[in-house]
């Protein structure tokens, strides 16, 4: 057999039935033998939106998403997108071809040093020297994409090794990942702190679900019970009935959330990173509050916010290991006066669609259990603030690097991992035009993805930022010269409509969510819409500008 | 702050590229690196640092690397947690 076929062999072995890539001519011995794989490979029509529909894949499922890639301008095209894996802790196995090792180093045809490149982008990186090798150094991309914190792994192969000759029996591989090392000597100190405090709050992260560990986190929040809060990635963790939830952290967070993490006398992170948009001005981020901080990367203890107490290793062993009994009425019952004194208000003047209120009637309209893959900008803002997901599985962000152009492929990939659910992806008119390409694969595998543009005619985020910080000096944000967004679905075989008024939307999302295929359903809102709150760059968090204030 | 690491590390071609990026972006000077093979698989590594920011940060993030075996800071504790 020849390296490619065994490439092919291996993946197999991982259980990867579904990959997504495009070829060229470094990688081509591995698309011959695709040619005869029950592997099913989709086309994306850009190497970017297939490594992005990896890792909806593998958001939506768990499981590793895995892409390909030619030499030079294919491999170059996945890096935002393995940057986007990195920073959100996504298993991802890139498959990139290289020219051939006799004219390596040479500058030869569509020769890029991918694995330089790649050191940056990627929790590791190979460049397969052997045909010997070969199967081995996939297996160990497997494992480590997958062990600790998940990540993207990159794997250059040379095209002569893919041509290589080999007649090695396959070897069995073993599932090595779960011999986590977890330290519970800590345990009692943590428990020490949490009985002792009259103000916790659970500050909960992608960690969580990444470690399997959502039952566990029901369970200690029901006898612990306490305020709860999310970061973008964290989003869905908690059961929809918990009624201490107070709702997403940070630069556009609830006020409830923000005013209770500012307040409170202990803060839990599970599997989070203080990210600064999440603590906004982090000399002044929850000053009165110990901290206990549960990661299974030893990085992140300390890295930016001093942890009291520190454990490491299984979430899911623990979040048990730290449950005690604690008292904290009174705070509960003040969170929930935050909570009732600050709720959402969709009263909004006029005829025009309010975005807010039109996400959370897709929330409620939308079957249990599907997948919202959103791009990045003020909409992204507005999924996370108004609609309600009973899995971070079902809420697919770019949250790490934001990256326009994430939503329309992730949504495939989503697709694609869950068939039987329904997949939205809520995009903005800027960000959609980022990977719209790839309407052509929604279009050749007839999947249907249902497609929310929010139309502000404008980069509307950096519009907001130019409005409150940059003297209204709107630069380059500009896009009311839109193309038609309807006719260029049609132009894909994807059925649209157009809405412009709030009595519309009913009927619209009814509408899409009944026709069987891809739709794409265009909503027209007023540019001059902003996403409150905002905590100002440099501000602490209970410094947030709202609406009636701005 | 000047720091020495003592780093045993997988051979591989890229491995002192992923500590010197590392170093870099971590926001530390290099002020000295010595490597001596031990054998085709292993190598030596002494990397001499320097900076502001406390050594932690940056040996935290070096002994992430799946490429680095060991780690140690002269003269001090080990500064990297583990489980
Ligand atoms: C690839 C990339 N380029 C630039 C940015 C900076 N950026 C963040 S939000 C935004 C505007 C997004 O506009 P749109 O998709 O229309 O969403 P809106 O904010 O209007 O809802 C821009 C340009 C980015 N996040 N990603």
């Amino acid at each position: 057999m020849k390296g490619a076929e065994l490439v092919l062999k291996v993946l197999q072995q991982h259980g990867v039935d579904t990959v997504f890539g495009y070829p060229g001519g470094a990688i081509m011995p591995i698309y011959d033998a695709l040619y005869q794989s029950s592997i099913k490979h989709y086309l994306c029509r850009h190497e970017q939106g297939g490594a992005f529909s990896a890792i909806g894949y593998a958001r939506a499922s768990g499981k590793v998403g895995v892409c390909m890639a030619t030499s030079g301008p294919g491999a170059t095209n996945l890096i935002t997108s393995l940057a986007d894996a990195m920073l959100d802790s996504v298993p991802v196995v890139a498959i990139t071809g290289q020219v051939s090792q006799a004219v390596m180093g040479s500058d030869a045809f569509q020769e890029v040093d991918v694995l330089g490149l790649s050191l940056a982008v990627t929790k590791h990186s190979f460049m397969v020297r052997s045909v010997d090798e070969l199967a081995a150094t996939l297996n160990e991309a497997f494992t480590i994409a997958q062990a600790g914190r998940p990540g993207p792994v990159l794997v250059d192969i040379p095209k002569d090794v893919q041509l290589a000759d080999i007649d090695a029996e396959l070897q069995a591989i073993s599932k090595s990942n779960s011999n986590i090392q977890t330290s519970l000597a800590n345990a009692a100190a943590a428990r020490k702190l949490i009985a002792a405090a009259k103000k916790p709050v659970a500050y909960i992260g992608g960690g969580v679900h990444m470690a399997d560990a959502m039952n566990q986190l029901q369970q200690f929040l029901a006898s612990n019970p306490m305020p709860s809060v999310t970061t973008l990635k964290g989003m869905g963790s908690v059961a929809k009935d918990n009624e201490h939830y107070l709702g997403m952290l940070g630069m556009h967070g609830t006020q409830a959330a923000n005013l209770a993490v500012q307040q409170c006398d202990l803060l839990i992170c599970l599997g989070a990173r203080f990210d600064d948009r999440v603590t906004g001005n982090l000399q002044k981020f929850a000053p009165l509050a110990k901290v206990i901080h549960v990661d299974i990367d030893p990085a992140e203890i300390n890295k930016v916010r001093f942890a009291q107490v520190a454990l490491l290793g299984d979430m899911k062993q623990i979040l048990p290991a730290i449950s005690t009994q604690n008292n904290c009425s009174d705070w509960l019952t003040h969170c929930a006066q935050l909570k009732q004194q600050y709720g959402w208000r969709y009263d909004h003047p006029g005829e025009r669609i309010y975005a807010p209120l039109l996400l959370k009637q897709l929330s409620e309209r939308m079957p249990d259990n599907s997948v919202v893959a959103c791009d990045v900008g003020q909409h992204q803002m507005w999924v996370a603030q108004h609609m309600r997901f009973s899995s971070p599985r079902n809420h697919l962000s770019s949250g790490g690097l934001g990256t326009m152009g994430f939503g329309l492929p992730a949504a495939i990939g989503a697709k694609l991992a869950r068939p039987q659910d329904t997949v939205i992806t809520v995009t903005g008119d800027g960000s959609f035009m980022m990977n719209v390409q790839e309407l052509a694969t929604i279009k050749r595998f007839r999947l249907p993805v249902k497609i929310v543009v929010i139309d502000n005619q404008r980069l509307g985020m950096v519009k907001q930022w130019q409005q409150l910080f940059f003297n209204e000096r709107y630069s380059e944000t500009d896009l009311s010269d839109n193309p038609d967004f309807v006719a260029l679905a049609a132009a894909f075989a994807i059925p649209g409509h157009c809405i412009t008024r709030k009595d519309e939307v009913t009927d619209a999302l009814e509408a899409m969510f009944t026709w069987p295929g891809p739709y794409l359903l265009h909503v027209c809102i007023d540019d001059k819409d902003n996403v409150w709150p905002l905590v100002p760059p440099g501000a602490a968090n209970e410094e947030m500008i709202t609406e009636a204030k701005a | 702050m000047n720091h020495v690491l003592n780093i045993t590390a997988n051979n591989t071609p890229a491995v002192v590229e992923r500590l010197l990026q590392v170093t870099r972006y971590r926001g530390y000077q290099l002020t000295g690196l010595e490597m001596k093979p031990r054998s085709d698989r292993s190598v030596a590594i002494t990397l001499s640092v320097s900076g502001d920011k406390p050594i932690h940060l940056l040996t935290s993030q070096l002994h992430k690397l799946y490429d680095v075996v060991q780690l140690e800071l002269a003269g001090s504790e080990l500064a990297v947690l583990s489980a």
